[in-house]
């Protein structure tokens, strides 16, 4: 039986040496530290039945000096006094898995009577010490690979000599995983599989982007960080934080916190409602990067691929499993072509669907006028192209307006119309836009004034050009292909 | 008796074309009137006109067959039709076409000139406020054009820009002062694609520094207006050090955030500029600048208008840069006869002198300037107070070749004064306004010695009566421009005598009382060439002076109403009877109804381009003129 005290002087995960009373909520506690973030924390917490958290906040100092420890590993180059310290460290803990299965091999004697449960936790108990170990073997192990690489560099160094070196880290990936796979199929491992690789060499990686919003420019060495993978159905649950006592379900932690306020004064503490991430103390190390990896089998974000990039948040993860990897249910109700999976995107095409398209004459559309300034300034020939709006209604209603007012015009200037008896005739003589107005002056010029009485008035005969117009008009709209109606939109159609 | 022998028989031809070529505009017209053969000469020799009504440009186009400049700016109810005529009337060899305020005119019209006009290299479409991307477009299919002209265009935006951009890749004039949807990106283009761009007007655009940077690129750029770009700064000015080699005239007037570092920078780097306007931008003429301007050997025009300038800075810039012939000096504060003494010794050259607002030059001053600057050409001594006969009798004296003089708001003048300014007889503008103590005597001198005057502004001389009026209607035969508004002591007998300038084409009589109908009407009679008139608070010209102005003003193209006693007939002949008439202002007139207004805006509407109104009118109107009006192209303010 040993002490809280003794858990955090030790450096390796205290669960192998804590007493048997203990265990459950030590489980609970390793398992806590594997994922940091909030929500499969969360999760994991409401697959629990009881929620450790007087615990956390005792044990947290422990798994801090964990990570701090294996962050050591990782900054530093390799040293031989490290390597001797961290062999010497796995050698106590060995020792120590032995003292415990010991003690359970004596105690099984004594409380025979006891439920299976108890010794299934015992299993896991010492499952979990021993995938530590042999992680830390592996890291350890790792920790070599710099200098070899350098060695390598310096005899051949061809393009290949980052992934030459692969294989040996993924093998003991690999392996990793498997034991753990093959040992935790009876006992209640969170769903995520945790892979803790530790390797503190070099690897270039030259492919990068995917279509996700994530990753750009990330340079994260495989190995610097843990790598989680949520299964499809966590991934396209709506919700993901649940009541524990009613069931309910939510989106953010922070809601599923309000929640709990209401059933019980106990979750009204600052300590309840406190953000579960920001317990670490300030000015402490930072924590080891989470990372995720898609569950698609094949895809370049599971963890299974060759050029394995990894998924940054977990709504990185829900956003790329649902625009790579499920239906586009969602449709534009603007456009009705463009379909979309995640409702985030639908909504921000919306919003820029159908506005302001700035076209080029070769067919090609922007978004935003400096794109389409520089494509034009790029490309010989190209011309920004004029939206085809409405053609011209303005003119066409100013000509009918135009012809109303005429009609009205003359019944109302009887008082004023003196002269004019050939409007008639003209009315009928002369189609077109520019009649309206040609007879409305007719019909003005006329009044009662004669130009023989003012000497100066013989200086500008009224011009007969006018009425000939309507033939000049004909001419031209056959010789140019010009309709003088319509002409807004053959220049329209002209000019694309 | 035997026809006289042709004139040919004296004179050949080509002879008479040279004869011809020495003529003024006005002497042309009474040369065509002479004979058959001058006739002849006159119409294969005239290449420019200007075109006052569109009815008559068939018959004047097919008479002159030579013209390669057009001018149609003046010309009512111009729109795509009479421009789809004008392109199968023979107007293919037109290489310079001006079309500003040509408000109707659209893409359709435009697009088939810019197809059939092949040789067009000019274009002239600024205030044309209908000219958007589509028009630009249109009249980007004249692939040779060199030269545009768009101020004002207010819808014509980048994509309109790029598209003439692209189209005329040769262009090497463009202004686009006042298109304000122009931005960095239209510009940039613009620099990218036209490299031989040699004069840019960029004026009041909200361009930023980024523009300056495409600018500096163009290498063949001589001269560069960026008046008022308020988002102009320093860093964008610190680009052309280095940038546009060949650049010979810049002006930064008014650019807010430009300072005299941003002017130094340009001097740095252009030793051989020529024209530097930096007015209200540079607030102290430092040492640093001087140092710099020094430079500028070659330095003819320098406007330093609003900034503080010391004597002795006066004194150093005029000793270094001994070329110039414009100076601006204007709301410069410490400009005293000393520096401008120094100046005028210094500056011999001197024909351009703004000094408006320097309250602290004296006749001293200019008797200085006068005796040393003999050249002296335009003189601007707008509210220099202290000013009296002194200093005129001394231009009188020895500035024999003083074209324009700017009197404005200099209370010192009086009729003495006048009588030595009567002495330059080779003035052709002359600004008196606001002296109030100048009479009919002064004038009587003006009017009989300056008989060249082209403009004369005698706004609000409460001093001066109808005798002096006809003085100078019997001596200033030439005058244009006439403004003798708030002149409160002109009757009818003086107005009257008005009628004996044939050749006024501008005439302001604001606020003249005593004036009534008749006095109008022989205006009316008499300038037969009167184009703009305003006649606002003129209360007591009764409707027979509008009618005579109805039947013989028929020139008139702008026309001020407002608070005139014109009635509903009245107003209906003057609109529908006036066939140039384009722009009017008709707010406040008590004794027109809402259908008069109707009527007479009917009678106008497709030849209007702007429009002033009584506001509510906007509502009292029918909706068809409103319309109409719009679609015509013009332009309605509501007051």
């Amino acid at each position: 039986m040993e002490t809280e005290d003794d858990l955090c002087k030790n450096n390796w995960g205290g669960a192998s040496s804590s007493s048997s009373s203990k265990r459950r909520e030590q489980v609970c506690f390793t398992s806590q530290h594997k994922w940091e973030d909030a929500s499969i924390l969360d999760y994991e917490m409401g697959m629990e039945e009881e929620p450790a958290f007087q615990e956390n906040s005792n044990n947290n100092n422990g798994g801090q000096v964990n990570v701090d420890f294996l962050q050591g590993v990782r900054a530093q180059a390799w040293d031989p006094r490290t390597m001797l310290s961290n062999l010497s460290f796995m050698e106590e803990k060995i020792h120590e898995l032995q003292d415990l299965v010991h003690l359970m091999v004596r105690r099984n004697g004594q409380l025979q009577g006891r439920q299976e449960q108890l010794v299934a936790q015992q299993q896991q108990l010492i499952t979990t010490d021993l995938t530590s170990i042999i992680i830390q073997l592996i890291s350890t192990a790792g920790s070599l690979l710099p200098s070899v690489k350098h060695h390598n560099m310096s005899t051949a160094p061809g393009p290949f000599t980052g992934s030459a070196l692969f294989p040996y880290p993924r093998e003991a990936n690999n392996l990793a995983s498997q034991t753990l796979n093959n040992n935790t199929c009876e006992f209640d491992l969170p769903k995520p599989i945790v892979v803790e690789e530790r390797e503190s060499h070099v690897v270039e990686e030259h492919e990068m982007k995917d279509e996700d919003d994530v990753e750009e420019g990330e340079n994260l060495l495989p190995g610097s960080y843990e790598i989680l993978q949520l299964e499809k159905e966590e991934i396209l649950a709506p919700h993901t934080h649940f009541c524990t006592i009613c069931g309910k379900g939510f989106k953010r932690d922070a809601n599923l916190r309000m929640h709990m306020r209401g059933h019980g004064d106990e979750y009204k503490t600052p300590a309840a409602l406190a953000k579960p991430n920001k317990e670490a103390a300030p000015g402490s190390e930072p924590m080891l990067i989470k990372r995720y990896s898609c569950p698609f089998p094949g895809c370049k974000r599971n963890k299974d691929h060759k050029k394995f990039q990894p998924l940054k948040t977990i709504l990185c993860v829900k956003n790329h499993y649902k625009r790579t990897h499920c239906d586009k249910s969602f449709t534009c109700s603007r456009c009705h072509t463009k379909k979309f999976s995640v409702i985030a995107d639908l909504k921000t095409h919306e919003k820029h669907c159908g506005k302001n398209k700035w076209l080029c004459s070769c067919g090609t559309t922007f978004s935003r006028k400096d794109k389409l300034f520089g494509h034009i300034a790029l490309f010989q020939g190209h011309t920004p192209a004029i939206p085809l709006e409405e053609t011209k209604p303005s003119a066409q209603r100013g000509s009918s307006a135009c012809e109303n007012s005429n009609n009205n015009n003359n019944t109302g200037m009887v008082g004023f119309n003196l002269g004019s008896a050939t409007n008639a005739i003209e009315e009928v003589a002369q189609p077109g836009f520019m009649d309206g107005k040609i007879r409305f002056e007719d019909s003005f010029s006329p009044l009662s004034f004669d130009t023989c009485n003012f000497g100066g008035f013989h200086e500008f005969p009224r011009p007969m050009f006018d009425d000939s117009e309507s033939s000049f008009q004909m001419l031209i709209s056959s010789a140019c292909g010009f309709s003088p109606r319509n002409g807004g939109e053959s220049v329209s159609n002209t000019s694309l | 008796m035997s026809p006289s022998p042709s004139i040919l028989s004296v004179l050949s031809e080509d002879l008479l074309v040279r004869v011809y070529g020495f003529l003024d505009p006005p002497c042309r017209k009474t040369w065509r009137l002479a004979s058959k053969e001058f006739h002849r000469v006159d119409s294969l020799s005239r290449t420019s006109i200007r075109i006052l009504r569109v009815e008559f440009l068939p018959v004047l186009l097919s008479k002159y067959p030579n013209l390669s400049s057009l001018d149609l700016s003046v010309c009512p109810k111009l729109d795509d039709d009479v421009v789809l005529r004008l392109a199968s009337n023979g107007a293919v060899s037109i290489q310079s076409l001006n079309l500003s305020r040509a408000t109707a005119l659209r893409a359709r019209g435009l697009e088939t000139l810019a197809r059939l006009c092949h040789g067009l290299e000019r274009v002239d479409v600024s205030h044309c406020w209908g000219f958007g991307d589509r028009e630009a477009a249109a009249l980007s299919v004249a692939a040779g054009l060199r030269e545009v002209r768009m101020d004002k265009c207010l819808s014509l935006s980048d994509v309109g820009l790029a598209r003439i951009v692209l189209g005329c890749s040769n262009l090497n004039k463009i202004s686009l002062k006042w298109c304000m949807e122009i931005s960095d990106l239209g510009i940039d283009l613009l620099c990218k694609k036209c490299k031989d761009l040699r004069s840019l007007d960029v004026s009041y655009l909200k361009i930023t520094s980024d523009s300056i940077r495409s600018i500096a690129l163009l290498p063949k750029l001589e001269i560069l207006e960026m008046v008022n770009c308020p988002l102009i700064d320093d860093d964008g000015l610190e680009y052309l050090e280095n940038g546009c080699p060949s650049l010979q005239e810049i002006d930064v007037t008014r650019c807010e955030r430009v300072s005299l570092s941003g002017v130094v920078s340009i001097v740095r780097g252009h030793p051989d500029l020529q024209h530097l306007k930096a007015s209200h931008c540079v607030s102290e003429v430092s040492r640093s600048f001087l140092h710099n301007i020094k430079a500028l050997k070659h330095l003819k025009t320098l406007w330093i208008d609003g900034a503080r300038v010391s004597d002795s800075s006066l004194l150093t810039l005029s000793s270094s840069c001994r070329s110039l012939t414009d100076i601006g000096v204007s709301k410069c504060e410490g400009v005293t006869d000393i520096g401008m003494t120094g100046l005028a010794r210094n500056c011999l050259n001197l024909k351009t002198l703004n000094l408006a607002c320097c309250g602290f030059v004296t006749d001293a001053a200019i008797s200085a300037v006068a005796r040393s600057c003999r050249n002296l050409e335009t003189l601007k001594l707008e509210s220099c107070h202290m000013i009296t006969e002194k200093g005129l009798q001394s231009l009188g004296c020895y500035s024999k070749l003083l074209q324009e003089l700017d009197l404005t708001d200099c209370y010192g003048v009086n009729d003495r004064g006048l009588e030595y300014i009567s002495k330059c007889s080779n003035l052709l503008s002359l600004k008196l306004g606001l002296c109030t103590n100048i009479s009919d005597k002064g004038i009587f001198h003006i009017g009989s010695k300056c008989s060249k005057l082209l403009e004369l502004d005698l706004y609000r001389c409460g001093g001066f009566g109808d005798d002096g009026l006809a003085a100078i209607s019997r001596g200033c035969k030439s005058l244009n421009r006439l403004i003798i508004s708030y002149c409160g002591e002109l009757t009818d007998a003086g107005v009257e005598q008005i009628r004996q300038l044939e050749h006024l084409s501008h005439l302001e009589l604001r606020g003249l009382k005593n004036i009534t109908g008749a006095g109008l009407a022989a205006v009316a009679c008499g300038c037969k060439k009167l184009d703009y008139l305003d006649l606002k608070k003129c209360e007591n010209i009764d409707d027979s002076g509008f009618w005579a102005l109805a039947y013989f003003a028929r020139n008139l193209r702008q026309i001020n109403l407002c608070y005139c006693s014109v009635s509903d007939t009245a107003l209906c002949m003057l609109m529908s009877n006036l066939s140039r008439v384009q722009d009017i202002d008709l707010v406040n007139l008590n004794r027109v109804t809402v259908e008069g207004s109707e009527f007479a805006l009917r009678a106008c509407c497709n030849r209007l381009k702007k429009l002033k109104l009584f506001a509510p009118l906007r509502f009292l109107l029918s909706s068809e003129l409103l319309e109409m009006l719009h679609a015509r192209g013009c332009r309605i303010r509501w007051d």
